[in-house]
């Protein structure tokens, strides 16, 4: 066997003096490539984000140039926002407080509504979500693998187009109405209610609470509750002890989510809360519009904190519970056809299809009323009125008017810069914090940050910071309102890359890594070869996260676009909606077909189908 | 007990060709020691078992070698040269993993293939040629094209063998590679192994917990407990003369005593008399000319002998006390507490009073019986003075 034992080093030096000096340089590249990757990715964090954030919340502490705690103080104090609570923080009596939040007249304030509304979405949301992470996780039918796919579906759908489904439902020419009316019941009002906010909000994040439930419930070994069922536990005592227990985190992980999200909430209140339902980001961007720039700084860091801290707390949870029980076996799913006709077969499945018929209202109803508006007309009868309005305004619309073929052009590159750019972005902070170190917790906290973060400060940081420039030794950057928007964007798009990346990289085994490495590749050069590659899917489903959050992305750009040509077709939408229900259905259709489609064409450009 | 770990094998300082050197390594994670002062030899083209429980560092060990971990203090040296700040990928080593960690979105060539992007293969080989070269080796000539899953775990792991070896490493560094392997396979496989390594006369470090396989294959083998080596011999030496306890007790089947010496010859080597723990009897043993062992009249002694060198008859027989035990020679009463069949010989385990006895057997035993070893059976481990 010759030459098997051949010496690497002596091969090396068998290469010209040219080749050489490329291949260490090619080395020097590769060897630094990580880190230069990991400077870049933080340098465009703290242009896109940490600064403009940090300027305006600044705000809330520097009066004049002084720094002062005085607007933190006037906003904890201010009943309007902390309710009965203000009265705690200027100094009375808890007894007294206590009893005026439990007597029926209290006051939450806005603060106190707002975490009110979140937690009842939240009760919503997982009351919406269980069940049908039950049906998904321990029954098989046809079509199974298509729901659970479908279910990362209205998290990404553009909240304003759902705000105008809800409307076309609950409004008062609504379906529902409709409904009512044709079996001859009372006609309900819903719209600018709680309930109608909360359902709203339970149609987003119960498919969330779902799928994370489903994947932790598909996790449990069957061999753990056979063990305990052998051990004399019934079935019930088996679930309570062995799969409860496993499942119940990724609840909490489902739960604590949709409490930031509902906690941040903005179209949707907007469009179906209107001013006298406002939750902190409305207010925060009435204040905004009014220029009182510092009160609404107070208050988004008051929300800030409040976000942050549910997300903290929830990532120290998952950090002390997180388990992995990769290469069990599966619970056999059942067949949604009872096997036998007994009380503990039926009662189940009855309990599912009741499920199903709320659900599908919950799910299906908004987009189904929505469609239906776009080609009603105000007499009830088929009509394309709505899209010839569209088309007129589009050749007849004033400079000042929103058109519609601006914003579909608009949402369409915006999206794909802000998913170019946030793209790299998420796949490396997700190599970073996938690596062991210390402080990673804080460098995942820090790479989060933007979901807990108000949309609307976001926005207004980089319209001040880059739209009006910003000077950093001695150059001064500014950029166009589109740009502002493809940044804003990436930054609101990122970390749900992250969150599809990573957890691909760190169920990777790591001895594949090793494997590459021991023969002879760089660092960075494995990410190319090895890890990249075996991840693809969480990348391509990262790409069309980002592009999904981008076209739906209604807070920040509402901001950066006022008074820019850079509107899209969610505000588009909101502006619309404010006149006439009917043109606003037909954009959100619009919106819709065009979403759908993008989503056709990153699949195909990201190659393999294997599904989100 | 008293006694150190023994130091290397003199001769070891003068050997020229020393491949790679563990220099007082340390690695701590928090407050626990991995792997705790290791000083260790590898010499040129040699095959070296690191062998121990689970836990003993082997594996950290290994690790430090390739350069996945850095030590907390002490160096790595490859060749006399600091591997310090040196990552993987410029070592020089093949390292095959347990779970052979092949690439699963390669075929089998590219896999082979893979190291050969970052290094040449041999003057006047083409990279093709060097695969197709690697697979014959490995015996699997027509699997390049083939997908690594649809592979046998035995398959799997010559693959993980031949894409370490094509990049010419200096060093190949197998991490427990045979441990998800039935039984047969792994005694085919590790032949396979020890073949390829004498053939390519390439530096092994082998990590195993199985002391058979180490025994089987290597030209050395040191064996770990808590974070460091035991003792580092050939595995004849580490079978015949156990330097420690443990190191007597991991390797293979033992009988250890206990006692004190109430006899001691004059000269190193002799025998010694001593009064065992646990049984009424004072038995005989051979010491050495090794300082470490020379005892006198007072110490605390332990010795093993091995199961082999037990005699054991029925104490039922008539004149059996002649049988087990000649003149000369020592003798204990034992009971049979159990059985096991291995085939070629019966394991028997025996009470002696409150102890526990290992024998071998080739007929059945039962109730009674008379044990005996030759005093030059017994092998002195540790020595505790007074």
């Amino acid at each position: 066997m010759t030459g098997v034992d051949g010496d690497r080093a002596a091969d090396r030096g068998g290469r010209g003096d040219h080749g050489d000096r490329l291949a260490r340089l090619r080395e020097g590249v590769e060897s630094h490539a990580l880190t230069a990757l990991a400077v870049i990715t933080s340098a465009a964090l703290v242009v896109a984000f940490y600064y403009p954030t940090a300027t305006v919340l600044v705000e809330a502490v520097v009066v004049d140039g002084a720094v002062t705690l005085g607007v933190f103080a006037d906003v904890l104090t201010d009943p309007f926002y902390f309710g009965e609570l203000a009265r705690l923080l200027s100094g009375e009596s808890p007894a007294a407080v206590a009893r005026s939040l439990l007597s029926p007249d209290r006051r939450l304030g806005i603060v106190g509504f707002t975490a009110y509304q979140a937690v009842l979405s939240t009760i919503a949301s997982v009351a919406l979500g269980l069940p049908a992470a039950y049906l998904l996780a321990r029954f098989e039918f046809p079509g199974r693998k298509t729901l659970r796919s479908l279910t990362i579906v209205p998290f990404v759908l553009p909240s304003i187009m759902v705000a105008v489904g809800f409307v076309a439902t609950f409004g008062d020419n609504g379906t529902l109405n409709a409904a009512l009316t044709a079996f001859g019941l009372p006609r309900v009002d819903l719209l600018f209610t709680l309930e109608a906010v909360v359902i709203a909000h339970a149609f987003y994040n119960a498919p969330l609470v779902a799928r994370v439930t489903t994947a932790a419930w598909e996790s449990v070994d069957a061999s753990a509750v056979e063990t305990a069922r052998s051990l004399g536990a019934g079935p019930v005592r088996a679930f309570v002890d062995v799969v409860a227990p496993q499942v119940y985190p990724a609840v909490l992980t489902g739960a604590a989510l949709t409490f930031v999200f509902t906690f941040g909430t903005f179209p949707i209140v907007l469009a179906l809360g209107g001013f006298q339902l406002a939750t902190v980001e409305v207010f925060v961007y009435r204040l905004v519009r009014d220029l009182s720039y510092a009160e609404a700084a107070a208050l988004a860091i008051v929300e800030l904190v409040i976000s942050l801290g549910v997300l903290l707390a929830y990532l120290r949870y998952e950090a002390r519970n997180s388990t992995s029980t990769r290469g069990a076996r599966p619970l056999p799913r059942r067949s949604l056809v009872p096997p036998a006709p007994t009380l503990r077969e039926l009662l189940p499945r009855a309990g599912l299809a009741a499920y199903v018929a709320v659900a599908g209202v919950v799910f299906l109803a908004p987009i189904a009323s929505m469609i239906l508006a776009s080609v009603t007309g105000g007499d009830g009868a088929l009509t394309l009125d709505h899209y010839r309005f569209l088309v007129e305004r589009q050749q007849t619309g004033a400079a000042f008017q929103v058109r519609p073929w601006p914003a579909i052009r608009n949402s369409l590159l915006f999206a794909t810069g802000a998913t170019l750019l946030a793209l790299p972005m998420g796949v490396v902070v997700a190599v970073l914090t996938t690596r062991r170190y210390r402080g990673r917790t804080l460098v995942d906290a820090a790479a989060m940050a933007p979901l807990a973060v108000s949309g609307i400060i976001v926005g207004l940081g980089l319209l001040r910071g880059l739209v009006f420039g910003v000077e950093i030794a001695g150059w001064r950057i500014a950029a166009s309102g589109a740009v502002a928007v493809v940044v804003a964007h990436a930054v609101s798009g990122y970390p749900f890359v992250v969150r599809t990346v990573s957890p691909g990289l760190a169920g990777l085994d790591r001895s594949l890594v090793e494997s590459a490495r021991a023969l002879g590749a760089s660092r960075a050069r494995v990410i190319r070869d090895v890890e990249l590659p075996l991840v693809w899917p969480a990348v391509v489903a990262g790409a069309a996260f980002a592009f999904a959050i981008s076209i739906g992305e209604f807070t920040s750009t509402v901001v950066l676009a006022t008074g820019a040509d850079a509107y899209t077709m969610p505000v588009a939408i909101e502006r619309f909606i404010g006149r006439r229900l009917g043109p606003a259905t037909a954009m959100g259709v619009v919106l819709l077909v065009v979403t759908g489609l993008s989503f056709v064409v990153i699949e195909r450009l990201g190659g393999e189908h294997r599904g989100l | 007990m008293g006694s150190e770990p023994p130091a290397e094998p003199t001769g070891d300082e003068t050997d020229p060709a020393v491949a790679v050197e563990l220099d007082g390594v340390t690695k701590r994670y928090g407050e626990t020691a991995a792997v705790d002062g290791v000083s260790l030899r590898v010499r040129e083209g040699e095959f070296f078992t690191l062998v121990g429980p689970s836990g003993c560092g082997k594996t950290t060990t290994l690790r430090l070698i390739a350069g996945f971990e850095e030590p907390t203090s002490g160096t790595v040296r490859f060749g006399g040269k600091s591997m310090a700040g040196v990552p993987p990928e410029d070592r020089d080593v093949g390292v095959v993993f347990q779970s052979y960690a092949l690439f699963p979105h390669m075929t089998v060539g590219e896999n082979v293939a893979y190291g050969l992007n970052f290094a040449d293969p041999p003057e006047g080989t083409t990279r093709d040629e060097r695969v197709a070269e690697l697979l014959e080796l490995v015996d699997l000539p027509d699997a390049a094209d083939r997908d690594p899953e649809s592979l046998s775990g035995g398959q799997q792991q010559r693959i993980a063998m031949a894409r370490a070896l094509a990049p010419g490493p200096d060093v190949l560094l197998l991490d427990e590679p045979m441990s998800a392997l039935d039984a047969r396979l792994r005694e085919r496989l590790r032949a396979q192994v020890k073949e390829i390594q004498s053939e390519l006369g390439i530096t092994t470090i082998y990590v195993t917990h199985d002391q058979e396989e180490a025994l089987a294959v290597s030209d050395r083998v040191a064996v770990m407990n808590g974070g460091t080596p035991e003792q580092v011999a050939p595995p004849r030496t580490v079978y015949r003369e156990p330097a420690t306890r443990f190191v007597a007790e991991f390797v293979g089947d033992n009988n250890v005593f206990t006692g004190s010496v109430v006899d001691a010859p004059a000269a190193p080597d002799g025998e010694l008399a001593v009064d065992v723990d646990g049984g009424d009897e004072t038995l005989r043993a051979r010491t050495d000319a090794d300082p470490g062992t020379a005892a006198s009249v007072g110490d605390r002694i332990a010795f093993c002998v091995r199961p082999e060198h037990l005699r054991v008859a029925s104490a039922d027989d008539g004149g059996a006390d002649e049988s087990a035990a000649p003149a000369g020679e020592n003798a204990l009463r034992a009971t049979v507490a159990s059985a096991e069949f291995l085939g070629e010989t019966t394991r028997v385990t025996l009470d002696w009073g409150d102890r526990e006895l290992l024998v071998r057997a080739v007929d059945p035993l039962d109730g009674a019986v008379t044990v005996g070893f030759d005093p030059e059976d017994a092998h002195v481990i540790e020595v505790e003075s007074r």
